[in-house]
């Protein structure tokens, strides 16, 4: 059975998210770098597997699969003692409430103020825009008050264990940080002691540290 | 006890969630939540719905908001009518390919989707300036993301493989709502849009409720 293939970019957000959850369950797996600066995801011969001509993809055995998240569900799926993915039909329901927050509820904002701090923060010469990055953080400071309510009463955000929902907010949750220090910022205030442990105990995970200095080719664990 | 579903007739949401009940043929009863009573920010209900957003249901004990999770969770409990195929696929690969088009709904089409709509629709009607340029913006993105549906649905009848599933259904009430945005998309980018886009709404579970969500005990 030929090694899963993870096409996209070292330090991309999205293919981080995937290596994270493939890092968790110690899944090996061949980085493919994608020439993005060169437009090589939007030639017609990558076209043919993501027809959005977006990164990541991965090819599983001949499976070919986009979307970082179906990817990581899939992953996990094949992985159901993880229980990243719950399967008693009441625990997995409010799994699929905590993963469709994180997708209205944290990522719109998330990942519009996190992609343009990242960019910031790498020094790439693109064009940013603080008050776009401000706006942003004003919303999810709002949402994040309903996290804190619900992180007030359980552990993580679909109940008292650690699912793919919670490691869906990796790589941007991370991200947002960069607009403040390390001990005050959007997911580190004082307001928000619940947010700031559930943040703390995200960010501490092996999966997470392991390519913090970019995605790589991990063959053994 | 009959499955509550508190929202209002006309909302994007609430209509989502009818959508997949009448599919599956499950009775339910609507409690309205009046919005612009601000009813949704309410203390009572923030309780159920921290987020202040509409829907969210009750069913057997359990409560349960967001709208594509609520759709999953009817799908997971209750048995497709006869003659229904089921909305979420069981087989690994099937499975995958239906979290592949939910993802592709959420990420690349309803950011554009919802946003023109929000700027010619719902913005008048709360008497909010339309952004033109952010409203321009969502449309020519839109266009864009409909390259990809035009190429998936040229090999395939529906966005995850040949049968529908609750990724398709949940495009629905945004993509619906498009002409009255001023938006011809649906019907204009290309025939293989056209004809799925057509075939989704004239369903009878969309017919249903597209014009209002109601409480439903027979059918």
């Amino acid at each position: 059975m030929a090694i899963l293939k993870l096409y996209g970019g070292k330090q991309a957000s999205c293919t981080r998210r995937v290596a994270t959850v493939l890092h968790e369950l110690n899944v090996p797996f061949e980085l493919v770098e994608i020439d993005v600066m060169n437009g090589a995801h939007k030639k017609p011969e990558y076209l043919k597997f993501q027809p959005f001509g977006q990164i990541p993809y991965i090819d599983d055995d001949g499976f070919i699969l986009y979307e970082t998240r179906a990817i990581c569900r899939y992953i996990a799926a094949k992985h159901p003692k993880s229980g990243l993915i719950p399967t008693d039909p009441k625990s997995n329901a409010l799994f699929e409430q905590a993963a469709s927050v994180e997708l209205t509820n944290f990522d719109p904002s998330a990942s519009k103020a996190g992609l343009q701090l990242w960019i910031k923060k790498m020094g790439y010469t693109y064009p940013t825009d603080d008050k776009v990055i401000a706006d942003h953080l004003e919303t999810l400071e709002k949402k994040l008050d309903a996290y804190e309510a619900i992180l007030s009463k359980q552990r993580y955000v679909a109940g008292e264990t650690i699912t793919l929902a919670d490691i869906f907010h990796l790589p941007y949750g991370v991200y947002v940080t960069y607009d403040g220090s390390e001990s005050d910022n959007i997911m580190n205030r004082a307001s928000r002691p619940n947010v700031a442990r559930w943040y703390k105990e995200l960010v501490s995970r092996p999966s997470w540290l392991a390519y913090l200095d970019g995605v790589k080719t991990t063959t053994a664990y | 006890m009959v499955l509550k579903l508190h929202g209002f007739a006309l909302s994007t949401c609430t209509r989502r969630v009818a959508t997949v009940l009448h599919e599956y043929k499950i009775p339910f009863e609507l409690v309205p939540v009046d919005p612009s009573k601000g009813e949704h920010k309410a203390a009572a209900y923030l309780e159920k719905q921290p987020f202040g957003q509409v829907p969210y249901i009750e069913d057997d004990g359990l409560t349960l908001f967001e709208s594509r999770a609520i759709c999953r969770y009817i799908v997971d409990k209750y048995r497709a009518p006869a003659g229904v195929s089921p909305l979420v696929p069981k087989d690994t690969k099937g499975k995958a390919l239906f979290e592949q088009a939910a993802s592709i709904e959420y990420s690349n089409f309803d950011p554009y989707a919802s946003g023109a709509v929000r700027e010619k629709v719902f913005k008048p009607m709360r008497g909010l300036p339309t952004d033109q340029s952010a409203y321009d913006f969502c449309v020519s993105t839109l266009s864009a993301k409909l390259d990809g549906y035009e190429a998936i649905l040229g090999k395939q009848k529906y966005l995850a493989g040949d049968e529908i599933t609750l990724a398709d259904l949940f495009h629905i009430p945004y993509a619906s709502m498009l002409a009255a945005a001023g938006c011809d998309l649906m019907t204009t980018k290309g025939p293989n849009v056209t004809r799925w886009f057509n075939e989704l709404t004239a369903r009878a579970s969309w017919v249903a409720v597209k014009d209002g969500a109601k409480s439903f005990s027979s059918y």
